[in-house]
């Protein structure tokens, strides 16, 4: 490429005129198609009324593709939101305008050309039997066009390039919207994150549990009681700081960013499920670190669905005994609490026979990784995602005290469940955040280094293009995720759109760091390239707190049944 | 003992610095500022002054515009106690700033001031020695340990060739040096607590001290780019171009 061409692309203008009412008026119409594809979903899965488990079977392409399609809409709404509440407060830059202008640009295309549900799977209009009317309808809509025809351009595309690579020292990747205080706690825990972020990808390479003074580190600086209520001795700070909180630890490294989630599980499950002993007992001590729970459900044929959990516990005067085998539990050697979700009531096949207890267990070592009675585990390799390694457990009338019954009541263990999912899913799609900002910025900063036929190839259209839709979609993937985390927050119902936050980030992530990759060449493919692991951890995104797949199952139910 | 530890809002020192095109300095639009890297270390000293309990109480202060408010809140964040802003827009020399940190210290009536050795915008290397020289209060400057005495304090000096260990009496003024310490990062609880904490604002005008301008920058330059090296194929050829085309030899 000429310096003259390059010069060129480099200054070629995005649209940068006041575009705001022209998104309103795309997202109005892509309110309008998602309607019309509710209709057609309804006629499918709904035909009378009620939803019925046997159609969203039958249709699940139809159901799983509207989920998707609410989701790609609610990603607008919410990064259409942070462009206009930052155009108000006077600090809507180059760099936002190009994310919101790119981002509807190929999103509404999607809308109607396809939506990624992953690679090789794509859902049209047809696939959920929308008229074809609405489909014209919303494609002939003049702010749909213009987006569609002028906001995903290489130039834009270019553009929002060259302001990244000469922000990436100043992590200018757009503005993300936080007051100051939250901005405190991101410069604080991005420079904690960084600081181990050389030694995280050895932990990775070898194996390795996460060093406990690190985890000592993160219990100081107030990860672990961060949503806690103060009266139980954490920091009551709500959904919006643990995002921002994951978000960076999770930048650095996944596992850094999980520690805290086992915490948010067992102490969310206390604080609302708990008796009031429960929760002075254990809440002080989850926000402290000085318990570290692991969260003990998924059974070896009990995945997505839990209804048909098997492993019994049966009571005998004070104890409950406990048998039966657990799988993919995370942290379980070096925990001291288990929230362990069994069958009380053999007689209730479904979810009401399901109770959660509180089990204390010892913790373990390399030697003994599991020194308690009645209980044994082994190690199970895994990709990526390591840092705490992952088990299978099993249970041979292991001795749980009564007093262990969350909320001291039977068959309250599936709603209890229930109720940590938007937390978990908030903290998670935060997770999944963190990880795709870490791609984008590797694969940025590689493209800026590595010179090929005598320019930095992060000059070649395609290597730009590919950064500039990895910041694109990590920004919509966060507004949705900060919006999620703001409803938690306002005490509203948030379950619908936590999943759909975990859908969609968790699929920005996994994509960002197969681009990231794709940039490295076969720089990436080696182990002591970053990229390399961040591609392993990325993938267990889409697949733990819900499978993509029973992620959109559960949206699409609960917006075709009317909830949220 | 109070300490009081001034603070300087500065270009976050991983930022690659950029000069305005009309050279008249640095660009510091939409730039990422952060507190100077030795003022944090002079701040996290007194904490752990307060935290080994030879301390009671660390006010911070610094002068400029009124983003440094955000660069106090940091250090709040970190475990100071209160913070004070004199709030300036005019550009502040080392003398004049030197000048504020006296009438505060009149004020405030510190057993000691810690403070940075350097700002890492300017490299000045003087506020500390003047405040110091204004006060007529001893000074200890590049400090890489400190002891608190009864009525004294001991510190070492990094000096060319080794390390120098003086008393000084208090009240005094001392500057951090790199080694001094490791400053921590801000935890959570900490930065809650610090939303609450007392923050001052006063002007230059309230404190009675005038800030005018006495030195003029002419001009600021990128730093030369760096030309490629050469290959020598002996040591007589590396010996001859010392001499003849380097000067060195």
């Amino acid at each position: 490429m000429s310096q003259a061409a390059r010069a060129d692309l480099h200054t070629a203008n995005a649209l940068t005129t006041d575009l705001l009412p022209t998104y309103r008026q795309a997202l109005d119409a892509a309110d309008t198609f998602q309607n019309a594809a509710k209709a057609s979903v309804t006629r499918l899965i709904a035909p009378e009324g009620r939803v019925s488990g046997a159609l969203v079977t039958q249709e699940q392409t139809a159901a799983h593709g509207y989920a998707w399609l609410a989701t790609y809409v609610a990603a607008l709404r919410e990064t259409l939101a942070w462009a206009e509440r930052r155009e108000a407060a006077g600090e809507l830059g180059e760099v936002e305008r190009l994310i919101v202008q790119i981002g509807f640009g190929e999103y509404l295309h999607q809308l109607t050309g396809g939506i990624a549900m992953s690679q090789g799977e794509a859902v049209r209009p047809q696939d959920l039997g929308v008229e074809l009317e609405a489909v014209k309808a919303f494609e002939a809509d003049s702010a749909v066009q213009a987006l569609r025809r002028e906001g995903n351009t290489n130039a834009a595309r270019m553009r929002l390039t060259v302001l990244l690579r000469d922000g990436f020292d100043r992590l200018h990747f757009g503005a993300p919207g936080l007051d100051e205080t939250l901005e405190m706690v991101r410069d604080q825990f991005r420079k904690l994150a960084e600081s181990h972020a050389e030694a995280a990808h050895q932990w990775h390479l070898k194996d390795e549990l996460i060093p406990l003074e690190v985890v000592e580190q993160l219990a100081e600086m107030g990860v672990f009681g961060l949503t806690v209520p103060e009266e139980h001795g954490g920091l009551g700070m709500g959904k919006m700081a643990m995002c921002v909180v994951t978000e960076e630890l999770s930048r650095g490294y996944i596992g850094l960013g999980s520690l805290g989630t086992r915490s948010e599980i067992a102490a969310e499950l206390i604080r609302l499920g708990g008796t009031e002993e429960q929760k002075a007992h254990y809440l002080p001590k989850i926000a402290s670190g000085e318990i570290l729970p692991t969260a003990v459900f998924t059974e070896p044929n009990t995945g997505s669905d839990l209804g048909s959990l098997r492993t019994r516990a049966l009571r005998d005067g004070e104890t409950y005994r406990v048998t039966g085998n657990k799988t993919w539990i995370t942290h379980a050697a070096r925990s001291d609490l288990m929230t362990l979700l069994v069958r009380t009531n053999p007689d209730e096949p479904g979810y009401k026979g399901l109770s959660m207890f509180l089990a204390e267990k010892p913790r373990g070592d390399d030697a003994n990784p599991f020194p308690a009675k009645g209980m044994t585990g082994g190690e199970i390799k895994v990709l990526g995602y390591r840092g705490m390694k992952e088990y299978e457990l099993a249970f041979d009338e292991f001795e749980v005290p009564a007093s262990g019954l969350l909320g001291g009541e039977e068959g309250q263990g599936f709603k209890h469940l229930m109720a940590t999912f938007e937390s978990a899913r908030i903290q998670t799609a935060a997770r999944a955040v963190g990880v795709a900002q870490n791609a984008m910025e590797l694969g940025l900063s590689y493209a800026m280094d590595r010179v090929q036929f005598g320019n930095p190839i992060a000059d070649f259209p395609r290597v730009a293009g590919k950064i500039a839709m990895m910041a694109v979609e990590t920004m919509m993937a966060r507004q949705l995720t900060y919006f999620a985390a703001r409803e938690k927050d306002s005490e509203r119902r948030c379950d619908i759109e936590a999943g759909k936050a975990k859908l969609l980030g968790a699929r920005v992530a996994w994509s960002n760091a197969d681009n990231a990759l794709q940039i490295h060449g076969g720089n990436g493919y080696a182990e002591e390239y970053k990229i390399s692991r961040v591609l392993c951890d990325a993938r267990i995104l889409n697949i733990f707190e819900g499978a993509a797949e029973i992620q959109a199952q559960v949206i699409a139910r609960g917006l075709i049944a009317g909830r949220n | 003992m109070k300490i009081l530890v001034p603070v300087k809002r500065v270009l976050d020192p991983y930022v690659k610095v950029r000069v305005k095109q009309d050279q008249s300095g640095v660009d510091l639009a939409n730039a990422k500022m952060a507190m100077n890297p030795f003022c944090e270390i002079a701040v996290e000293q007194a904490i752990r002054l307060k935290e080994a309990k030879q301390a009671s109480e660390i006010v911070l202060v610094s002068a400029g515009a009124q983003q440094a408010q955000e660069t106090l809140r940091t250090g709040l964040a970190m475990g100071a106690d209160r913070a004070i802003l004199i709030k300036s827009d005019s550009v502040l020399e080392p003398l004049a700033v030197a000048k504020l940190l006296k009438a505060v210290v009149e004020k405030e009536d510190p057993g000691l001031v810690l403070m940075g050795k350097q700002a890492v915008d300017d490299d000045n290397n003087q506020t500390g020695q003047m405040l110091a020289a204004l006060l007529g209060w001893p000074q200890g400057t590049f400090i890489s340990k400190i002891e608190v005495l009864d009525d004294a304090i001991q510190i070492t000096r990094e000096i060319d060739g080794g390390l120098e260990t003086l008393k000084l009496q208090r009240p005094a003024v001392l500057t951090a040096d790199l080694r001094l310490c490791e400053p921590r990062y801000a935890s959570l609880p900490n930065i809650m607590k610090a939303k609450k904490k007392p923050l001052d604002t006063m002007t230059p005008e309230d404190l009675g001290v005038s800030v005018e301008q006495r030195l003029t920058i002419q001009k600021v330059e990128e730093p030369p780019t760096r030309q490629a090296g050469i290959k020598v194929s002996s040591v007589a050829e590396l010996v001859e171009k010392l001499q003849k085309e380097a000067k060195v030899l």
